[in-house]
C-alpha cells in the first residue's frame, strides 16, 4: 500500500498561526516566513503537556463536584449548594430546559471531555490505525463544546454580585467554584496542546 | 507554492482555487481546508465599528437590576467580575474579566487597528506582531457562553426578587452575534491575503 503524500513526507510544514504552507528547511526555531510565528513539525511535547493537563483537570474535578459552589446566607440558615444540587433547585423551581441545560453544560461535558482527551492521548501514544477519522471528529468537538462549560462560572458570579442584601439573602463564593473553573481552563488548555496530527501519524520504520 | 497542507491531519492537497460553492474540506479528515474566496474588508472594518460601540455600551450600563424587598441592586458586566474579587477569588475575577472585557476589546482594538491602514493601502507599525496576539485571543471571548449564563442567573434570581434587565444586556446580546460575524469574515486566511495584496 502506497501511503499518502503528506507535509512530513514532503518536507513541508503549515503554520497554525496564518495556515500558511512553508517549505521546512531547519526545523529547529524556524519561524512562518509570512507571519513570523514559530514553527513546529508538530506541537513540541504534545502527548506530555497534554496528559499532564488532563490528569490535573480529572484530579480537581472531584472537589468541583463536591465542594460547595456557592453559599446562600440567610438570617436562618446556610444553604450550601454543590454543582448538582444548583441542577435540582432549577428543576424544582419549574425550569427543567434550564436544568438540562446546566446538566450538560456543568456535569456532562466535563466529563465527557477529560474521558475523550484520555482516549485520544491514549491512542495517538500507541499510534493506533483504527477508526482515525472518528477520532479526529471527537477532538473537533472536545474542541466546539469545552466552552460552554464556563456558563456556571459566569451564572454564579452574577448571583454572587447581585444577591448581597444584608437583611435578605447574601450569596458567598465557594472553593468548588475554583475547582470547577480550574477544570474548564486546563481542559481547554489541554485541547490546545493536544496535536491532532498526531492521531494521523503512522509509525516510524527504521 | 501549489500545495496546502491540512493542519489537522498533515495531508498535502493541490492548490486549488477554493470552490464557489464555499468551504473545501480535507479528503482525509474533512476538516477546514480553505474558505471562501472574497471576503470583504469594508465589512469587517463595519462589523469591527459596530461591535467597539456595543462593547461601549454593555459596559457603561447596567446589565442587571434586581428589587427586592424595597432594596435594589444592579451590577455591569465588569460588576459580574468584581464580585468575586471582592469574595477573594482574585483569580476567578481574572478569569471572568479576561474573557468577557479584555478578550472581545483586543480582538475589536486589534482588528481596526491592522484593517484600517490596509484599507488605505498603508502598514499599520507592527503588524504581524498584533496580528499574532488577536489569533492567540480569539478563542478566549466567551462573550456568547456569558449571556448563556446570565439567563440561568436570571431564571433562579426571578424565583425570590424582581429583575429588571438593563441595556447592557441587550446590547450584550448584539455585541455576541456581532462578535461571531466579525470572527467567520475575518479567519487568519482572509486576514493574511489581505495584507498580501497590500504587499504587491
Amino acid at each position: 500500500m502506497t501511503s499518502p503524500a503528506t507535509g512530513r513526507s514532503l518536507g513541508l510544514l503549515v503554520c497554525l498561526d496564518c495556515r500558511q504552507t512553508v517549505r521546512g528547511v531547519t526545523a529547529r526555531h524556524m519561524r512562518c516566513p509570512r507571519c513570523h510565528a514559530p514553527l513546529h513539525e508538530r506541537k513540541p511535547h504534545s502527548l506530555a503537556v497534554t496528559t499532564v493537563l488532563v490528569v490535573c483537570a480529572a484530579v480537581l474535578y472531584v472537589p468541583a463536584n463536591l465542594l460547595p459552589v456557592m453559599i446562600t446566607r440567610t438570617i436562618f440558615d446556610d444553604e450550601r449548594d454543590t454543582i448538582m444540587s444548583g441542577v435540582l433547585v432549577l428543576l424544582h423551581s419549574g425550569s427543567w430546559p434550564i436544568a438540562l441545560l446546566v446538566f450538560v453544560a456543568s456535569i456532562v461535558v466535563p466529563l465527557l471531555k477529560i474521558l475523550a482527551l484520555g482516549v485520544l492521548l491514549y491512542t495517538a501514544w500507541r499510534r493506533s490505525p483504527r477508526r482515525r477519522l472518528q477520532r479526529s471528529e471527537l477532538f473537533r468537538m472536545v474542541e466546539f463544546i469545552g466552552r460552554w462549560s464556563m456558563l456556571d462560572i459566569y451564572a454564579v458570579s452574577l448571583l454572587a454580585t447581585l444577591v448581597q442584601i444584608q437583611s435578605f439573602a447574601s450569596i458567598i463564593v465557594g472553593w468548588g467554584a475554583w475547582a470547577f473553573a480550574a477544570v474548564v481552563v486546563l481542559t481547554l488548555l489541554a485541547a490546545r496542546t493536544f496535536d491532532e496530527r498526531l492521531l494521523w501519524d503512522k509509525p516510524q520504520h527504521d | 507554492m501549489s500545495v496546502i497542507v491540512c493542519p489537522a491531519c498533515d495531508l498535502a492537497h493541490r492548490f486549488t482555487a477554493a470552490p464557489a460553492s464555499g468551504h473545501r474540506q480535507c479528503a482525509r479528515c474533512r476538516a477546514l481546508l480553505q474558505r471562501r474566496e472574497n471576503p470583504s474588508i469594508d465589512t469587517a472594518i463595519a462589523l469591527a465599528v459596530c461591535a467597539l460601540v456595543l462593547l461601549v455600551l454593555s459596559n457603561a450600563y447596567p446589565l442587571v437590576a434586581m428589587q427586592v424587598n424595597g432594596s435594589s441592586r444592579d451590577t455591569t458586566l465588569i460588576g459580574a467580575a468584581l464580585g468575586f474579587y471582592a469574595q477573594g477569588f482574585e483569580s476567578l475575577a481574572a478569569l471572568v474579566f479576561l474573557t468577557t472585557v479584555v478578550a472581545p476589546l483586543l480582538q475589536i482594538t486589534t482588528l481596526l487597528y491592522v484593517l484600517i491602514p490596509l484599507r488605505r493601502k498603508r502598514r499599520a507599525a507592527g503588524q504581524n506582531a498584533v496580528l499574532r496576539i488577536l489569533t492567540r485571543i480569539r478563542p478566549w471571548n466567551f462573550m456568547e457562553v456569558f449571556m448563556l449564563g446570565a439567563i440561568v442567573a436570571l431564571v433562579r434570581l426571578s424565583k425570590f426578587a424582581h429583575i429588571t434587565p438593563g441595556i447592557a444586556l441587550w446590547s450584550s446580546a448584539l455585541l455576541m452575534l456581532c462578535l461571531s460575524a466579525l470572527t467567520s469574515q475575518t479567519s487568519p486566511e482572509h486576514l493574511w491575503r489581505w495584507v498580501e495584496r497590500n504587499r504587491e
